[in-house]
């Protein structure tokens, strides 16, 4: 499904996250050694999803293109029950994968959302670099 | 995608607010309060008698004298603690909007912002409304000027932004010492209702602020009131001229906002995606009911491939747009608010016919998504061969039609935008300073664009306009709300011992 509006992209950004979050509380369970790390990255998730609504919450405006900004597939950034099986089940390779394409997301997004004032792009690169932080955690793992 | 959930669950009956009480109306006349995307009676609105305004003016002038001398920093608390309010509120408020009236979410959240940011502006009144002084102004003698408030002012709201438009003046009227009467569209004022109960839980003092809900009558008894300094309004330009000469006849104070017909000019430099997108927004956001909505589209140059390319991709781009009930978040335009002004629209669209211009989008049998009667529906719509003389560039539509003109070059598209009755939100679309800095110097309008399609200025600045489209002196929001909500008192002394 294709995404135009700012309230979907936000809303997308939340389900992923909180998705995403409940994955690393599964896999937490499964790597006890790594728990607290993982835990961290859950809680991670959810502070994503508040530091994003923050920013657009704070910027939408009905004059700019909040209707209009965004083109993004969906499907391209679900992380499906296959991945997160894997991931909940020990793979941590799949949780690698899982992050890079939460990465495509918010790459894309903040790229196409330049036009709604600094704060919103802003506030989805902060959430690429903190991602590419865990990928080196990620990796270690496995 | 998601289709959010209403906050209004249950017919509501609209009271009035006067003196800090919720009260019945005098008047057993009610009119309904429409969801236009779903044709469902959401509320009852009563249309308020004089009795009822004369109550509500009574109660504000007997507030006035302690209000004014509260301070003005105990005043802005009060703004401080709506402020808290209207964010804890954010959600409820935005999608109140979208069931009354139609808009978007993303719409409504953003009037929802841009009212919360009338009131954090406001909140700094202690600093806005000093005044200022010389000393010597001759031997052992100083003058200094204070801005004084002056007593009772009153609002007559449009239904194209329930929420924002009143908090253009509301909190500034409020801040500086004022009270005040507000008078909500009847079509759409539930979101104004929400906002008066918040104002209350925020601690303004009974009497300070008042609701009056109602059609002509109410505003008119308003407006002609003896004891009310001066009238904010927002709306048509032939009422707007109506209420600033009754205003000037009775030495009242006005800020009267009316209608426009905003061109925007592209040059062949332009960023086409970019302008692009931020046309569609200025066409079509708000289903086109805003005054500062893009309605002429001009583009600029003889070159027959980029006019022909720029006009395809409009187009295009406005085929796609999604229409639907305001609360799926993947709609982009909703339904006009109301049965006539889809009409209206749809008379414009006939004339535009009638008067020899191609319809080359046609948006009278529109594409809705979901289950929704098409009772307010109409879309994107786009007029080709359009003159300057014909109906459609000259009337205001306000509605999701674009007529597309054509100008040799830019002093051709200056003139044709100072041609206009109106000057309210025009801009201009292009990647030279040069072309941008000569627009901006020439134009005849209030508000200027510059590669931006909806010229909404922010709260800290006025909300300008010229010709039609503007009647008064000072404008709404900023450091013009302050001085209109306040009287330049000078005061010259000197001391003999």
């Amino acid at each position: 499904m294709r995404l135009n509006t700012a309230s979907e992209v936000i809303s997308l950004s939340r389900r992923l996250e909180e998705e995403g979050a409940e994955v690393y509380e599964k896999l937490a369970q499964r790597r006890p050694d790594d728990a607290e790390s993982l835990g961290a990255f859950a809680r991670e998730n959810r502070r994503f999803v508040t530091q994003v609504e923050r920013a657009y919450y704070g910027v939408i405006s009905d004059a700019l293109e909040g209707g209009f900004a965004f083109d993004l597939e969906a499907d391209d950034f679900e992380i499906g029950t296959d991945t997160a099986g894997a991931v909940a089940g020990g793979d941590a390779k799949a949780a690698v994968a899982m992050e890079e394409r939460m990465i495509r997301f918010y790459e894309e997004a903040a790229e196409q959302s330049q036009s709604l004032m600094a704060d919103l792009p802003r506030a989805f690169r902060l959430v690429v670099k903190k991602r590419r932080r865990r990928l080196e955690s990620l990796s270690a793992l496995s | 995608m998601a289709v959010l959930s209403e906050p209004i669950k249950e017919k509501m009956t609209l009271k009035n607010f006067i003196d800090g009480e919720w009260v019945d109306s005098k008047s057993n006349r009610m009119q309904d309060i429409v969801n236009p995307a779903k044709q469902q009676t959401i509320g009852q609105v009563p249309m308020s008698t004089k009795d009822d305004v004369d109550a509500a003016v009574a109660a504000a002038k007997e507030a006035f004298p302690d209000w004014r001398r509260t301070t003005p920093l105990a005043r802005v608390r009060c703004l401080f603690r709506l402020k808290e309010l209207l964010e804890e509120n954010f959600e409820r408020l935005s999608r109140i909007q979208s069931m009354e009236h139609g808009k978007t979410i993303d719409e409504s959240r953003g009037e929802t912002r841009r009212g919360i940011e009338m009131v954090e502006v406001a909140t700094g009144i202690p600093s806005l409304m000093q005044g200022y002084n010389l000393e010597d102004i001759a031997s052992g003698i100083d003058e200094y000027v204070i801005y004084q408030p002056k007593g009772v002012f009153c609002h007559i709201a449009p239904f194209n932004f329930p929420f924002m438009v009143p908090l253009w003046f509301i909190p500034f009227a409020l801040a500086t010492g004022n009270t005040f009467v507000n008078k909500p569209s009847p079509r759409d004022p539930i979101s104004q209702y929400a906002l008066a109960e918040l104002v209350e839980e925020a601690g303004v003092p009974p009497g300070v602020y008042n609701v009056v809900q109602g059609g002509a009558d109410a505003a008119k008894a308003l407006m002609t009131h003896p004891d009310v300094e001066g009238v904010t309004f927002v709306g048509t330009s032939s009422v707007g001229r109506e209420i600033y000469r009754t205003c000037g006849e009775q030495g009242k104070r006005a800020i009267v906002q009316g209608a426009a017909k905003n061109f925007m000019v592209v040059m062949p430099d332009a960023d086409v995606d970019a302008t692009i997108r931020a046309l569609m927004t200025s066409f079509y956001g708000n289903t086109g009911q805003r005054c500062l909505s893009g309605a002429n589209l001009v583009i600029v140059g003889k070159e027959e491939a980029f006019y022909k390319s720029f006009r395809d991709r409009f187009v295009e781009a406005a085929s796609r747009i999604r229409m639907g009930y305001g609360l799926d978040e993947s709609i982009q335009m909703g339904p006009m608010q109301a049965v006539d002004g889809k009409e209206r629209v749809l008379g414009y669209i006939e004339k535009g016919l009638e008067e020899g211009a191609d319809l080359i989008l046609d948006g009278r049998k529109p594409e809705i998504q979901g289950d929704f009667p098409d009772t307010c529906f109409v879309g994107p719509s786009v007029f080709e061969n359009v003159s300057p003389d014909m109906t459609i560039a000259r009337e205001e539509i306000f509605g999701p039609v674009a007529s597309v003109l054509r100008a040799a070059d830019l002093d051709a598209a200056i003139d044709m935008v100072n041609a206009s009755d109106y000057g309210n939100g025009n801009a201009i679309f292009t990647s030279s300073g040069k072309a941008a800095r000569e627009y901006q110097y020439r134009v005849e309008s209030g508000n200027v664009g510059i590669n931006i399609g909806i010229v909404a200025p922010m709260a800290f600045f006025p909300f300008s306009g010229m010709k039609s489209s503007f009647f008064g002196v000072l404008h709404g929001q900023g450091r013009d709300a302050v001085r209109f909500f306040t009287e330049s008192k000078v005061v010259i002394q000197r001391w003999f011992s």
